[in-house]
Parts: structure tokens; sequence; C-alpha cells
């Protein structure tokens, strides 16, 4: 594939950047010739956008249409298959992982009224008094991680709301939206509407200081300065737990293995840990043999379910797993016939799945997020109470106990609860994924038109 | 100037530095232990390789054992290096930095810099001499010198120790002070740093009075990128002349040459040829081509100051002459990012 030239995106049109950054894909080789944005090019696009932003959204049409056009049409000169090519070689991430990202994007993308009604309460109070939920500022700042595409949407959410985006894409995926970028401007979307802008983590923590609203991908110490700011969505690494408190039947078996490593374990609510009563080696030693079965293939190919990394990645992967592996037990070791990392003949490396055991509920490593499926089962007693459930952006009750699953629910950590053999990111369009996300980029304001009844009005008002 | 002229002065100076009751104690001092006779055996500019990196010496010897005794009869000032990597250098000065910048404005009146007018320094004084620097430029054009007093080492402080939000703040109350005085005052000339120039543009009624009033402005203290700067000269300021000056206390200063046509970098600077070498190096020490990036290598060889063979922080790199025998130019200067293990914080200046 040859090297694609990338530069950011303002007013519609590109600024070819002087400074350049070659992306190297997992394989080593160069894959894009990437025009980074300073500082000063993201003030000037920040104030273009500032300049024209009025808040009118741009009507679901448009966006359905830009959605329609991000999985079929060529864009900038790239095919759907370039693209998916582009991801799979950037990211390690699987053609398939990429292929289903693009439906998913859509869906997510075309269910966004559903979505809107669905997070927002009753507007209408009857005799002339509504709520408006309208946008809680102008500008909004999407700062991406590369981990997967879909995380994209929550921009373009903010888009189909009104405001106006600038995007840092992640460094390993600047394609996906800079694919998106193109076609919302193909739908028709005005110019200044949007920026994309390729460009340093310093940048990225600049507009979000400049703009009203902002989102974070990222991994814990880039997310944590914004932990606190509440214009700030805060997206750092999601532990995803399951407290296993029955049998490890086929069943059950199926759908922890499918939860740890669905995506190939890329996902922020693929399963990392498991808090169980039964015994803790068992349980890890079933899931270790189960997940050996994965194969080891290239991320292009059709198979493929694993990620890969670059040789730099998985360095610094392998020296995390190295350390975890002195102070817990590795159950994969004994099952896998592979070595921890193999070395593919593209020059790429695939994590093998790894669980682990720990002697305590309360081990540090408990909550650890890696790439790839990854699993600390740990043992769970009464005495053990809720604290280790807590920091969960996904719950997964295997339990019949109602009254742990309702302390669960009121743990303020605990961002969502599945309960059975459901997998961790099953929503339809109002279940929220951490927090109501409409209501963080919207915000009430009260509507009372002239034809009002007095007396209710005089019982409503406030001073 | 020649090299033949270089080398000359050289050996001229050599006798200087070297004599018993010319030389510098610090100097005279290290004779013995060169093993070899500068005075003799220092016949070019190759043979100042000959000599030690007495750098990290400045950090610690007394500044009056610098000062040749030739001219003992004259005041001195002492300057600091902007302390990046640890405890700062010294220098002593009395009249050649007046000499050198006189070169120096001339160089930046070349550039479009106004002869005359009004200046408004923002950025470092008291013992950083850029600020001595730019109140001599102010002088020769007969303009009066405004400052706003930053202490780069406080923001070093706060950012090397987490405290960004501070840096943040102390920046705000800087750029408070350059407004106050832009409001009523008549400024001709805005010399200043690439991060604080980027503050002004994210302060809306601040960048407008900068774009109203000044009608040049002077970059220093640290790198910028190419795009940056081209942001600096098209996007945010078009109708204003802007000119780097790469320099330090010690180099003294190299200002951006003018841009000719075929240059591949948007800024190339060049040092003062009188007295100053800088070479570019590769890690054995040899000077690599044209085009090739390669760390600085300083030799001053003035008559106060006599700086052979330093190895200094930056990289960047090496433009051919634009006239045979005149000095080599540096592009896309760059900071090394560590050196002796201390971590190099640039901070706002």
């Amino acid at each position: 594939m040859s090297v694609v030239r990338i530069d950011p995106v303002t007013g519609g049109r590109p600024v070819p950047s002087s400074d350049r950054a070659t992306l190297l894909g997992v394989t080593g080789e160069p894959l894009a010739d990437i025009g980074q944005a300073p500082r000063l090019l993201a003030q000037a696009a920040l104030n273009e956008l500032r300049r024209n932003a009025d808040g009118v959204p741009p009507g679901a049409a448009l966006i359905a249409e830009a959605a329609r056009l991000f999985a079929g049409a060529d864009l900038d000169g790239e095919s759907v298959d370039d693209y998916v090519g582009r991801v799979t070689l950037s990211t390690g991430l699987t053609a398939a992982t990429v292929r289903l990202a693009v439906e998913d994007l859509v869906k997510e993308i075309v269910a966004l009224p559903e979505t809107t009604a669905a997070e927002l309460p009753v507007t209408d109070f009857g005799s002339g008094f509504r709520t408006r939920w309208v946008p809680r500022g102008r500008v909004f700042a999407g700062v991406m991680a590369s981990n997967h595409p879909v995380p994209n949407a929550t921009w373009v959410q903010a888009v189909y709301h009104g405001y106006s985006v600038l995007v840092r894409p992640g460094s390993r995926d600047p394609f996906t939206p800079r694919r998106l970028v193109a076609a919302l401007l193909r739908a028709g979307l005005p110019a200044d509407r949007l920026a994309f802008l390729p460009s340093s983590r310093e940048v990225g923590e600049f507009l979000l200081r400049k703009a009203d609203r902002g989102i974070i991908y990222g991994g814990r110490q880039a997310v944590e300065t914004w932990q606190g700011d509440d214009s700030i969505a805060v997206r750092g690494p999601g532990s995803t737990k399951a407290f296993l408190d029955a049998d490890l039947d086929d069943t059950l078996l199926d759908h922890l293995v499918t939860s740890a490593s669905f995506d190939g374990g890329t996902r922020c609510t693929n399963l990392s840990a498991v808090l169980t009563t039964r015994p803790v080696a068992e349980v890890a030693d079933r899931l270790a043999r189960r997940l050996s079965t994965l194969p080891v293939l290239p991320a292009d190919h059709p198979d493929a379910s694993l990620l890969v990394l670059d040789a730099h990645r998985a360095e610094q992967i392998r020296r995390q797993t190295a350390e975890l592996r002195t102070e817990l037990t590795d159950h994969s070791a004994r099952h896998d016939a592979h070595e921890p990392f193999v070395r593919l003949e593209d020059g790429s490396l695939l994590p093998r799945p790894l669980v682990l055991s720990a002697d305590r509920a309360g081990h540090p490593a408990v909550g650890t997020e890696l790439p790839f499926p990854f699993i600390v089962v740990a043992p769970w007693t009464e005495a053990d109470g809720t604290a280790p459930l807590r920091e969960s952006l996904v719950l997964n009750l295997l339990t019949e106990r109602e009254d742990l699953a309702e302390r669960a629910l009121l743990e303020p950590t605990v961002r969502k609860v599945t309960r059975g053999t459901v997998l961790p990111w099953t929503a339809v369009p109002g279940i929220p994924h951490d927090d109501n996300y409409t209501q963080f980029l919207l915000e009430p304001k009260g509507v009372v038109s002239g034809d009002i009844d007095t007396k209710a009005g005089r019982h409503l008002a406030s001073t | 100037m020649s090299s033949d002229d270089f080398d000359s002065h050289l050996r001229k100076l050599m006798a200087w530095h070297f004599g018993d009751a010319t030389g510098s104690p610090f100097w005279l001092g290290k004779r013995a232990t060169l093993g070899f006779d500068p005075v003799s055996d220092v016949q070019g500019a190759a043979d100042l390789l000959r000599f030690p990196d007495i750098s990290s010496e400045l950090r610690s010897v007394p500044a009056g054992q610098l000062i040749p005794q030739g001219l003992a009869d004259r005041p001195f000032r002492v300057y600091d290096s902007g302390g990046t990597t640890g405890a700062p250098k010294r220098i002593v000065d009395s009249g050649y930095r007046s000499r050198l910048l006189e070169w120096a404005h001339g160089r930046l009146v070349a550039r479009g810099v106004p002869a005359t007018g009004n200046w408004l320094h923002l950025g470092p004084s008291g013992p950083h001499v850029i600020g001595f620097d730019v109140s001599r430029y102010a002088a020769l054009g007969n303009g009066i010198f405004y400052t706003v007093d930053l202490d780069p080492r406080w923001v070093k402080r706060l950012i090397g120790s987490g405290r960004p939000e501070q840096a943040e703040e102390y920046v705000q109350h800087l750029l408070d002070q350059a407004e106050t005085i832009l409001r009523s005052q008549d400024v001709a000339v805005l010399s200043t740093t690439p991060p604080l120039l980027e503050a002004i543009c994210a302060r809306e009624e601040l960048y407008e009075l900068v774009l109203a009033k000044v009608r040049a402005i002077i970059w220093a203290g640290t790198s910028i990128s190419a795009e940056s700067l081209r942001l600096v000269e098209e996007v945010f300021f078009p109708g204003t002349a802007v000119a780097g000056i790469y320099g330090n206390s010690l180099m003294g200063v190299a200002p951006q040459r003018e841009r000719l046509d075929g240059d591949e970098y948007p800024c190339v600077f060049e040092a003062f040829p009188e007295t100053t070498l800088l070479e570019l190096v590769d890690e054995s020490g040899e000077q690599v081509g044209y085009g090739e990036r390669g760390r600085v290598r300083l030799h001053l060889v003035a008559e106060e100051m006599f700086l052979p063979n330093i190895l200094e922080r930056d990289s960047a790199v090496r433009i051919a002459p634009t006239t045979p025998g005149g000095p080599d130019g540096l592009a896309d200067v760059q900071t090394f990012a560590t050196i002796d293990d201390v971590a190099v914080i640039e901070g706002v200046y």
C-alpha cells in the first residue's frame, strides 16, 4: 500500500503543514506521511470555528448521509478497503474488527436521533411550558485514542447537536477521523464547523482547555489531568469485571471468553477481571485453556481475531506483563503452545491471551487493562464486600444474589451493570455507556410561550 | 571575514589570552595542563579542538578570574546562561557584546526590522544577557526600551515539578503587563519567545494590539517549528517583519540571515564571523555535511572571552555559506533531549 499523505484540515481544506511525521505500521513499514498541527494552527482553527459557530444542528439527514459515505464512498481517494487496510496495518486490529467497527459506527451515528430522545426526559409540560435541550457551548474538542475506531462516534454526536468540533486523532489512527471529516464535509456540513488536527499531546490538551466541552480518550496518565473537570468527558482505561458466583459451565465459559476476546480484546469494555467464589485456579485454568485455542494469524487474515503490535509497543507490554507475572500465577503458560509474544512473518508481534490469578480480591493487578485478551482471576469472599467491584466501566454479575446486585449498582464508580450472560457492550439507545452523554453535551432551557395558563405560571414560578 | 582572517585573529588573541601580563588568571592557570603551547601551536581554527571543553567550569570559577588582566581597568558585568541544564554558566562582558550587537542590529534591519522606534522586551533580563542585548538594539535606533521581566528559571521549576497550571498563570501575568504597556505606549518592535508568541495569539485583545501596533517581532530563546513560523509570518502577523535570533550567553547572537531563493529552510542563522565559529558535528566530533543535522560546537575567540571547543545543548542542520569563505548557516535548531543526564526543560524561554 502506498504511503498516504495526510494533512490537517481546517475550513474544509487540507493545510499542508511543514511539520511532518511518518506513521509506521505494525510491520515497521511507513504507512502515512502526516502533517502535524502545531499549537498556532490549532489556535487559528479554533478562532475560525468560534467566529462562525452558531450552535444550529446540521440535521439528522446530513449526519446519516455522512455515515453512509463513510461506509461506502471513495473519500480523499480512499476506498473503504484502503481504509480498512490502513487501520489494520496501523493499529494492529484485525481486518474483521475494523470492518465491524465501520458497521457499528454507522449504526451509532444513524441512531443518534433515537439515542437523543432516549437520553432526555420529557420536555413538554403542557399549557405552553416546555424545556429545550441545547448545546452547553459552541466549540467541542475530541482528543481521540487509537485502540478502536468506534469511539469517534462521540465527536460526531457533538457535530449532530450543533457544536463546531476540533478533532485531534489518535497517533496510530488518523484514518478514521480523517475519513469521518471527509464524509461530513461531502454530506454538506459547513466547512467552518470542523477541524482535523493531527498533533502532539500538548496541542490536544490546549484544545481541551480552549473548547467549551470536550472528550479525551487515553491511558491513565493522559486522562488524569481532566478527572473532575465537568466540561471534559474522561474516557480512561475502562476495567470490565465479572463477578462469578456460579459453577463455570460451558455456557458461562463461552460467555466469559467472548467477553474477554471479542474484537481481539481491544475494546474498553472487554472483560479484564473475574472475581469468583469458586476455586480460583480452576476457573483461571479453564479460561486459559479456552483462550489458548485462538489462532496465530496476521491481522489482515480473514480468520484472525487477535491484535498484533509493532516491535516497540510489544516490548513495552512485554515488560509490563513480565512484572505482573512475578506477582501473580500464570495460567496461560502451561496451556498455550506459543511464546507469549509470537513474531509473525510480516514482522509484527502477536501477544497471546493471558490469564493470571491473584491471591486476593484487593490485589492491585485486578483491574489492569491490556489491549489483548487479558484476565486476572481473583477470589472473592463475603468479607470483601463490593470494594473489589468498584472502578468498573461494566460489571457483569453472574450471581443470584439481589442484595449484592443492588449494592454494586449503588457504587458510584460502577458505571454499568449487566446480569447473566449478557456481553458487556450490549446496549440499546438510552442505555448509558458511562453517564448520560447527551446531557453532557446538552443542557435544558425553559421555554414558556405566551398563551400560558397564568394560574399555573404563578404556581410554578421560582424566585 | 575569510578563514585566513579568522586564523590570524586567533593567533593574535592566543598571544593575548596566554600572555602573562594580559591573559586571565583562569586561562593562565590552565596553560601548564594543556599539553601544548597555545601561543606557538595554535595556528588556525582546526587547532582549537586541542583545547578541553571548559564550559562546565564556568558554573563555579570566580568570575573575576575570567577577566583578562590586560583589561583590568575596565568595568565588567557578569551574565548567566539560562540554567536550562543545571547551575548556570557565567560569562564576563565589558564592551565586546556591544560591538557584536551593533553588527547584529544591522542584520535585523536588513531583515526588515525598523531601524528606529521603541522596543518592548517580553523576556528575561537581570542575569540573562538577552535583556541587555535587546536594550542595546533599542538604543542603537534611539528607541525607548520597555521591559516586562521574566524569570525563566521559575517557569522551568514550575514545569519540572508538575505545576503547569502555575506556569500558565505566570505567563498570563507577564502578558497582562505587556498589554498594559501596549495600550498606551508606542512600540515598534516586540522581542519575545515562541511560547509567549503562542500565548499572545491565544489572547484576542492582546493579539489585536500587537497586530495593530508592532511593526517587527523578534523571537529568540526557544526553537520554533517550520509550520509554527509560517503561521506566525503568514496567518497571525502577515504585515509584520519577523526575525529570529539564535543565541545564548556563551556564543553571543546569530540573527536570521536574509531569506534567499532556493532556501530549503525558512530561517537560517549566521553567527558573528569576526569572533565566532559554529560547527555542526556528529557523535565522533567530525563536521556533518551540508543539509545534515549535527550538534552545535562553539569556538568564541574575542578579546574579553576565550571559549574554545564547547559542545552546546543544541542541534541544527548545516547550511552552506551564501558567499565563498563565509560562515556556515544553521537551520532548524532543536534542543538535545538530555545532556549529562539532566532533563532539558525548555519552558517559555
